[in-house]
């Protein structure tokens, strides 16, 4: 019974030892039937027993004979020996059973061992398999070479290998040993190409290092090269970062830029150009202002932004910037609608007489772009003063710079107008038209680059542009100022050569020989030169009135002193008792003022001015001093009053004629040997800007002076006709006859052209000989008389003109 | 205006600038008001030293200018408006000298004489009907009557220049005109020959003005010899020389007779000489007063018992008969050539700077302006 409930604890679904068990069983069962079984034998007894106690209880209770009873006695203890005996045999047998159970357990259990030695095995190998199977390869995209490629590619020797009776896993395992070896190999071409990369690794590092090098060894080259590029004359380095800064260049600038450059490339215009000022400003300049057009509407913004750009440089740079912000913020305070853009350009203008091949610079000018107002300034590079500035005015007329060229540009400005004539350059007009700022669109390049595909508009506004540019070009705008800024350049040299003479009281020298003057020694004395007034200064419009007046007063002077003189008191008198008629005196300008004003400024010399004119020229006249002051007091007044309303008139009217006007004073001085007299001759020279072209202008006065008597004395009025007539021919008709190539140095023909009719019409007046008035001709070889005669003379018409002719370039100063 | 760097003509800008220049300078050698009945002048004619003689328009003058005048003008030198003439003719080659009117109304005929030593006359008519434009030059204006002064023979037959004539004077009855020309004599042109009736040869220089004093059918001339005659028409001899320089001489400067003028009775006659203006009595040949001024005096006239007289200052000199100042007014040119009266006083004073003043008899400035530059 243990054996089975062991076999039950260990291993029950062993089914065929119990079996076996079960068999054995029976089979003791079977032998104790056959000779009959222990438990049999103890049954059988147990019921002879049980009849034995059976009948000695009959025997008792029936009281029978007790004879019985000791054979009954001896039957059961035969019984009883029996049983003990079955008992015995029945415990033998049980440990018989066990023991033989026993020796059967030792099987079984081993058996049940290895089958779990086995069951372990299997799962192991189970497990195995799966793990097998589940191998994951660090590839899994990459197949097995495939069966056609491995027949066609492997080797022999793995094709022929023998590795596995089954012939398709052996292929599987050649297969494999193929891919092995396949990838081995691919693993060694890796590595080999490994290395090679990192060998190329290691030479496009060097070559990287050296390429980085590279730029500062050619900067350094090519500042090495500079002074040779100087030399050769072939500005490489330096167009390149021109063009690159021209791109940055407000467009303005950028046509004036391109278009010169272009002259000077296509015509070998022998100018230079230069970009200057700081990039950087520049680039961040471009960047706030399509910050600006695109939404950021304020200024203060826009010229935060501005100021603080610098700062985001690296600090080496910085302290470098830091002056210069300092400055434009300063600028941009002070200035505001004055603000300039960044970049500016030089050019410089060389002569282009072709003779001379290392042409002499003439004249450098800057050109500036005001980004508020929108106008181009100009300014000549290295002068600061004004008077070397004025060059460029009037280049062409009625352009004095000192005006802003556009409408909006003047209301935009308002009073400030002060401010901006101190500054040096000054946008003229012509710099204006140089610029196309009349067809170029108001919005930035940069802007528009980016718009042009997208809107129409701005499209058209881009033809319109080249449109200009080619009506520009047309219009020969470059050669045109270029040719102006020239010659005026050369004329204010020659200008100044003749002056520098003119006030050493030296002749000045004529190159050219074929007019009249050139020839002609002068008799008078150049006896006086001298400025009389430097420019007006154009920000104060009421100086330049007074000044202006002054200058009439003067004018008026050497025409009119004389009438005071002569004009006694008591005609005076007589002239104001009339009453209603306007007279001599200067209360007359209180009758008519608003119609007569030209007449009142200028012909009625303001009697202070008279006054202390006349102490200067004049001791004798102090009794007739004595009587005009006595009548000082109301003209004093008139004159204030006057004087009020020719401000006002000039404020408005200022001429652009007058602008940069120089005068000088010119006395030309004849002694008489006749009556010892001298006469003067002085001429007020007005030389505008524009000179040549607008010739030098002579004011004419005449003075004589009597050294016996000590006496000096206008002679205005008497000459007046005959001065006006100098003037016209110093003026106006010499100017016809002066060679063109002579223009530059009109002024001193005119000097010249001035002393000769000086000396001829002194000739007239002062007659050293009698005048022959006929000329009769005597032909001596024939020894007759010739019939018929002329009057000669020398002077013609209502305005008694003087006649002068000439022959082969010597005058005779009569005329048959 | 004159072109900017977009269309520069350098020619055409000093050629513009010479011709302001020109401008300046020229010089109206006379004024002459238009006959016509009307109490207030209406057209005053002018003859400058360009050849031309334009006529303009008293009344549109003023209301043009005065529309001027209330803007304080541009530059002082040019205040002044320029004025558009109504008709405008080129009289001659060089300056024109002196313009008359030969007749009355309707067959009036205006005469020119001018440095070219030429007269031309005109229908007057013709002119202010005709309404000839400034641009058309006035050239194919055909004058009616054209007469050139004769030129002196020579030796070897060389011919003198044809002399100018300064001024002219006419006689009306005789179908006369004096012309002073330039040869030193004067010549009696008949007008409807055309042919030269008589010389007047005497005088030793050119002659500077002439006025015909017809009452008596004589001429009086004045030259740059310095003396005036009379000279009698018919024998066309001289009959009294005047020198009215005789005294002064003295100065030592040469004075020229420069203008003679005759009152409306024509027995006084002024006579200047430089600075001075002498006063004679024809009838008793004496002279009656002299005045001095303080400028040459270039051209004068009487008024009534007055004597208006305008010289090389811009002043015009109003004096009485016995050479007292009356008034000077301030007038435009600064050297006035030429004064015209008209019947009713108002006086039309032009000169050089080509400016005509206007001057009311109340001596009021009507309307000062430049003569068209052309």
């Amino acid at each position: 019974m243990e054996g089975y409930r062991l076999m039950e604890d260990g291993e029950i679904e062993e089914g065929s030892a119990t079996m076996a068990d079960e068999q054995g069983s029976t089979n003791s069962e079977q032998q104790r039937t056959i000779d009959e079984s222990p438990y049999e034998i103890l049954q059988n007894t147990k019921a002879s027993v049980e009849n034995i106690i059976s009948e000695m209880l009959s025997i008792k209770r029936e009281g029978k004979s007790k004879s019985h009873i000791p054979e009954l006695v001896t039957q059961m203890f035969l019984h009883f020996i029996t049983l003990r005996q079955a008992n015995r045999s029945i415990l033998l047998e049980e440990d018989r059973v066990k023991t033989e159970t026993e020796r059967a357990k030792a099987p079984v259990d081993f058996t049940t061992l290895q089958l779990h030695n086995l069951m372990y095995e299997k799962s192991h190998y189970v497990k195995a398999i799966k793990a097998c199977k589940d191998f994951k390869s660090k590839y899994p995209d990459i197949d097995l070479v495939p069966e056609d490629q491995f027949f066609r590619d492997a080797p022999q020797d793995i094709k022929d290998s023998v590795l596995s009776n089954d012939t398709a896993h052996n292929l599987m395992l050649k297969r494999l040993t193929f891919e092995l070896f396949q990838r081995k190999e691919l693993c060694k071409l890796h590595e080999k190409l490994e290395q090679q990369k990192k060998s190329l690794l290691e030479t496009i590092a060097n070559r990287k290092k050296f390429l980085t090098s590279l730029p500062s060894h050619l900067k350094s080259l090519k500042k090495a090269s500079l002074p040779v590029q100087n030399q050769l004359g072939v500005l490489h380095t330096k167009k390149l970062k021109q063009h690159h800064s021209a791109e940055l260049l407000p467009p303005a600038l950028y046509v004036i830029y391109s278009q010169l450059l272009a002259q000077k490339e296509a015509f070998g215009e022998p100018i230079d150009l230069e970009i200057i000022g700081s990039l950087k400003d520049a680039q961040t300049f471009a960047r706030n202002q399509a910050h600006k057009d695109t939404g950021i509407p304020t200024n203060v913004d826009s010229s935060k932004l501005e100021d603080d750009a610098p700062d985001e440089e690296e600090d080496g740079q910085r302290r470098r910037k830091r002056p210069r912000r300092v400055q434009g913020k300063e600028g941009v305070d002070r200035a505001g609608v004055f603000q300039v853009h960044p970049l500016k350009i030089t050019i410089h203008v060389y002569d282009d007489e072709v003779s001379d091949p290392k042409p002499a610079k003439l004249i450098t000018l800057k050109f500036e772009y005001l980004v508020k107002l929108k106008v181009v300034c100009v300014g000549i590079e290295g002068s600061n003063d004004g008077s070397e500035n004025d060059i460029l005015c009037n280049l062409f007329p009625n352009d004095t710079g000192i005006e802003l060229p556009h409408q909006s540009a003047k209301l935009f400005v308002g009073d400030d107008i002060l401010f901006y004539s101190q500054r040096t350059s000054r946008p003229y007009k012509w710099a204006q038209h140089l610029a196309g700022i009349d067809f170029l669109p108001e919005v930035s390049p940069l802007l528009l680059a980016g718009r042009e595909t997208s809107d129409n508009g701005e499209a058209a506004r881009g033809e319109d542009v080249i449109a200009g540019l080619s009506l520009y070009r047309q219009q020969n705008r470059v050669q045109t100022v270029l040719r102006r800024i020239r010659s005026r350049r050369k004329s204010q040299l020659a200008l100044l050569e003749q002056l520098e003479s003119l006030a050493k009281l030296e002749w000045p020298l004529l190159s050219c020989k074929s007019v009249p003057w050139a020839l002609h020694s002068p008799l008078c004395n150049l006896d006086g030169w001298s400025a009389i007034r430097a420019l007006p200064v154009p920000s104060e419009a009421s100086s330049v009135a007074v000044i202006d007046k002054e200058e009439h007063v003067q004018e008026s002077m050497d025409i009119d002193v004389v009438e005071y003189p002569g004009a006694t008191k008591e005609e005076l008198e007589s002239i104001t008792e009339d009453g209603e008629l306007p007279t001599l005196r200067p209360n007359m300008s209180k009758f008519d003022h608003s119609k007569q004003l030209s007449l009142i400024s200028k012909s009625i010399t303001p009697l202070s001015k008279v006054r202390s004119q006349s102490f200067k020229r004049s001791d004798d006249n102090s009794d007739f001093l004595l009587d005009i002051e006595s009548d000082l007091d109301e003209p004093a007044q008139v004159e204030r009053e006057d004087e009020n309303m020719s401000n006002y008139s000039a404020k408005k009217s200022v001429s652009w004629m007058d602008y940069g006007v120089k005068e000088f004073s010119l006395v030309l001085r004849r002694k008489i040997s006749a009556d010892e007299r001298i006469v003067n001759l002085e001429a007020k020279i007005k030389i505008s800007m524009e000179y040549p072209l607008r010739p030098p202008l002579f004011a004419l006065g005449l003075r004589c002076i009597s050294s016996g008597e000590n006496h000096k004395e206008k002679d205005g009025l008497e000459w007046y006709n005959e001065l006006r007539a100098m003037e016209a021919e110093v003026n106006l008709h010499m100017l016809k006859i002066l060679p063109n190539d002579q223009q530059n140095y009109v002024l001193a023909h005119q000097v010249c052209c001035l002393a000769m009719l000086f000396d001829y019409y002194l000739e007239d007046a002062y007659p050293s000989t009698e005048r022959i008035n006929c000329t009769s001709v005597f032909d001596v070889g024939l020894c007759n008389p010739i019939s018929g005669r002329f009057l000669s003379r020398s002077f013609r018409g209502r305005d008694h003109r003087k006649m002068i002719s000439w022959k082969d370039m010597k005058f005779t100063s009569n005329c048959p | 205006m004159c072109g900017d760097a977009t269309n520069w003509d350098e020619h055409g800008y000093k050629d513009s600038i010479l011709k302001d220049r020109d401008f300046q300078t020229r010089t109206v050698f006379r004024t002459a008001w238009a006959p016509s009945l009307n109490p207030n002048p209406d057209t005053l004619l002018v003859a400058s030293s360009d050849g031309s003689i334009a006529s303009y328009s008293i009344s549109s003058c003023i209301s043009n200018l005065n529309t001027h005048s209330g803007l304080f003008n541009t530059s002082n030198d040019r205040l002044l408006a320029q004025a558009q003439p109504s008709c405008f003719i080129q009289g001659h080659d060089g300056p024109t000298y002196d313009l008359k009117f030969y007749g009355d109304g309707e067959d009036a005929l205006l005469l020119s004489c001018g440095d070219d030593g030429r007269i031309r006359g005109w229908r007057w008519k013709e002119l202010t009907g005709s309404n000839c434009s400034v641009s058309s030059h006035g050239n194919d204006m055909k004058p009616i009557l054209d007469l050139v002064n004769p030129q002196h023979r020579g030796p070897w037959g060389a011919l003198s220049p044809i002399p100018e004539n300064n001024a002219i004077a006419v006689n009306t009855q005789e179908g006369s005109i004096f012309a002073a020309s330039g040869d030193s004599c004067a010549y009696c042109w008949d007008l409807e020959t055309g042919k030269v009736k008589m010389v007047f040869k005497g005088h030793s220089d050119y002659l500077h003005c002439i006025v015909a004093r017809n009452s008596s059918n004589q001429i009086i001339t004045g030259s740059e010899d310095g003396t005036a005659r009379i000279w009698d028409c018919k024998s066309g001899k001289s009959v009294q020389v005047i020198d009215p320089g005789k005294d002064f001489k003295l100065e030592g400067s040469v004075s020229w007779v420069g203008c003679v003028a005759l009152d409306a009775s024509e027995s006084w006659l002024a006579c200047s000489s430089g600075r001075n203006i002498s006063l004679w009595n024809l009838p008793a040949s004496e002279c009656i007063s002299r005045i001095s001024t303080q400028a040459t005096v270039q051209d004068m006239l009487f008024e009534n018992n007055q004597i208006l007289a305008v010289g090389a200052d811009p002043l015009l000199n109003r004096f009485d008969m016995n050479g007292v100042i009356l008034s000077q007014i301030q007038c435009a040119p600064p050297s006035a050539f030429s004064i015209s009266l008209y019947p009713t006083g108002v006086v039309a004073v032009g000169g050089y700077g080509c400016c005509v003043d206007v001057i009311s008899q109340f001596g009021s400035h009507m309307c000062t302006f430049h003569c068209q530059c052309v």
